[in-house]
């Protein structure tokens, strides 16, 4: 594997007696896009703002793209693109006068400067506003504009804080198109507390509780820390179905029929938890087929993510980061 | 050092408001009223703007803090303090930036009021000497006012809140001095007093006196006032 893109050691942050992360150490790769998860107040802006040279922290260090930030935050922020919360923007300047002045802070100059201007006004879908003022803006282009702001120097890395917050879902499947889009040749970073966005976007997850990380992996290593039992459900036809289907804990690799239902006189819905290794799916088979029985169904079925968020953030008090 | 991007979004931005026409407007309206209509300049009878040059410290108790009042603390409350400050600048070219921008409004609102003594020039002999004098004072007094204004604004959220403090701290800096007429104070602190006040230091220029003494105070007070800000824009990094 490449040297890490992202490299965060021990990092912790106090805002006076709250501390907001606590000894927090991870890091991203080349072209990854890494999803930090967590209930408000887990700590995910604040390490975005840390990465992004906005604050320091209190403890530990982290480095991005080889520059540390204490040393060379100004090297830092010239390959990185970020998008604060709520994309904030200068309401008194039109779209282009903003987009000009990160040019201009940017030192993009000449062609390249005018070709990149027509990308991001073209990818992020702002023809019809350029010459607007942001305070006439909607919320859809206002996070466009700020999207623009964040691509406009071509970083190799993005930090993204709840970049579709406030969309409406078309917006927001639109947004995530183009962060995946982007996800193939950058590092992306993006924050959210909705659980759909990082089980559409991201290739790892790293979900964060009262400023620690609780978990971290791709959502199938998350499933598998979790020990997640394997479920199934089945359902059977034939005569005697729902009174057989308690048997079914005698078949190898079956550890606990966990519901039966009867479906209708000669049916049977039956949920069953499994060992992860396999193969009782087959022994199931035979077991239906040597009683007579038909197998109507049978669906695998995956520990949500939510299932997984929930279990891993659960037991906490709401306030979240707050102590 | 990078300041032009910073500089020249602050004008663009305040021109894109209200604010930078409002200013403009209430600067040269209410001198020459004050000149032309409060203090009969012409029953006079003197060739000398004295008078005029006299309310402008006064006018700028109220118009500088007007121009700084937004620049942190507008930035603060809308979160794009945020973007700024991960653009690639140094916190020192942050601040000289939004300083370059409000020093450039001021010139060109002083800039606008050179009319009013040039429409007056065919009417008597001027000492044109002092006039370009007492407009080097406006130009200094104004910029170490939006130093002042700059540091103030960044230690507050709130636009109004900015401009009340910066309007208190200016009016206690240009006229610290007039506390030696009403007590009398020992002379080391009495002579302190005149040093910090920037009217007094005015005065100087008004009186046509080019002195190296009084151009220093205003770089130093400028100076002094631009380096709190680049600490507070450090400090908050730790905070």
């Amino acid at each position: 594997m490449q040297s890490p893109v992202i490299e965060v050691l021990g990092l912790s942050k106090s805002y006076g007696p709250v501390h907001a992360v606590k000894d927090v150490s991870f890091s991203v790769g080349s072209g990854e896009i890494v999803g930090l998860l967590g209930p408000n107040g887990a700590g995910k802006t604040t390490i975005m703002k840390i990465l992004s040279c906005y604050l320091f922290p209190t403890r530990g260090t982290a480095r991005v793209n080889g520059h540390d930030v204490f040393q060379a935050p100004v090297a830092v922020k010239e390959c990185v693109g970020y998008l604060p919360e709520n994309a904030p923007l200068y309401p008194d300047l039109t779209v282009r006068e903003y987009l000009e002045f990160i040019a201009d802070a940017r030192r993009l100059s000449g062609a390249a400067r005018r070709e990149r201007m027509d990308i991001v006004i073209g990818e992020c879908g702002l023809e019809a506003v350029v010459n607007r003022g942001i305070d006439e803006l909607s919320k859809g282009f206002r996070q466009r504009t700020g999207l623009a702001q964040v691509l406009l120097h071509d970083p190799r890395i993005l930090i993204l804080d709840e970049p579709t917050s406030g969309l409406d879902p078309h917006q927001i499947v639109e947004i995530r198109e183009l962060i995946k889009r982007l996800g193939r040749e950058k590092t992306v970073i993006l924050s959210t507390h909705i659980l759909q966005e990082v089980e559409a976007t991201c290739q790892r997850i790293l979900i964060l509780n009262e400023g620690r990380i609780a978990a971290q992996g791709t959502r199938e290593e998350l499933e598998g820390t979790l020990k997640g039992e394997v479920l199934l459900d089945v359902t059977f036809k034939g005569g005697g179905a729902e009174a057989g289907a308690r048997g079914l804990v005698e078949i190898a690799g079956v550890r606990k029929v966990i519901s039966v239902r009867a479906l209708s006189a000669d049916a049977a819905a039956v949920r069953l938890s499994l060992a992860p290794d396999g193969g009782a799916e087959e022994r199931i088979f035979d077991w239906a087929v040597s009683r007579g029985l038909r197998i109507v169904a049978m669906v695998p079925q995956r520990l949500s993510l939510e299932d997984i968020f929930i279990t891993l953030t659960e037991n906490v008090p709401s306030e979240g980061g707050a102590q | 050092m990078r300041m032009t991007p910073i500089a020249a979004k602050e004008l663009k931005a305040a021109f894109n408001s209200p604010i930078a026409y409002i200013v403009t407007v209430a600067y040269l309206v209410f001198t020459s009223v004050w000149l032309f209509f409060l203090n009969q300049f012409f029953s006079h009878n003197e060739a000398s703007l004295r008078i005029y040059f006299a309310v402008i410290p006064t006018v700028f108790i109220f118009l500088v803090p007007a121009l700084t009042m937004r620049s942190w603390a507008e930035e603060r409350r809308t979160g794009t303090l945020e973007v700024l400050l991960t653009l690639p600048f140094r916190e020192g070219e942050v601040v000289l930036g939004k300083f370059l921008g409000c020093f450039s409004l001021l010139c060109i609102v002083v800039a606008l009021s050179i009319p009013l003594p040039l429409s007056l020039a065919p009417l008597g002999r001027f000492d044109w000497g002092q006039v370009a004098g007492e407009y080097l004072g406006v130009l200094f007094i104004g910029t170490a006012g939006i130093a002042l204004g700059l540091f103030v604004s960044s230690l507050s959220t709130n636009q109004i809140t900015s401009f009340i403090l910066s309007g208190l701290a200016l009016l206690a800096f240009t006229l610290v001095n007039q506390l030696n007429l009403l007590v009398t104070l020992p002379p080391w602190l009495a002579a302190l007093v005149n040093w910090v006040s920037f009217g007094s230091h005015y005065d100087s220029f008004r009186r046509g006196v080019l002195d190296s003494r009084d151009v220093l105070f205003f770089l130093l007070a400028i100076g002094a006032f631009l380096l709190l800000n680049v600490q507070v824009l450090l400090r908050r990094k730790w905070s």
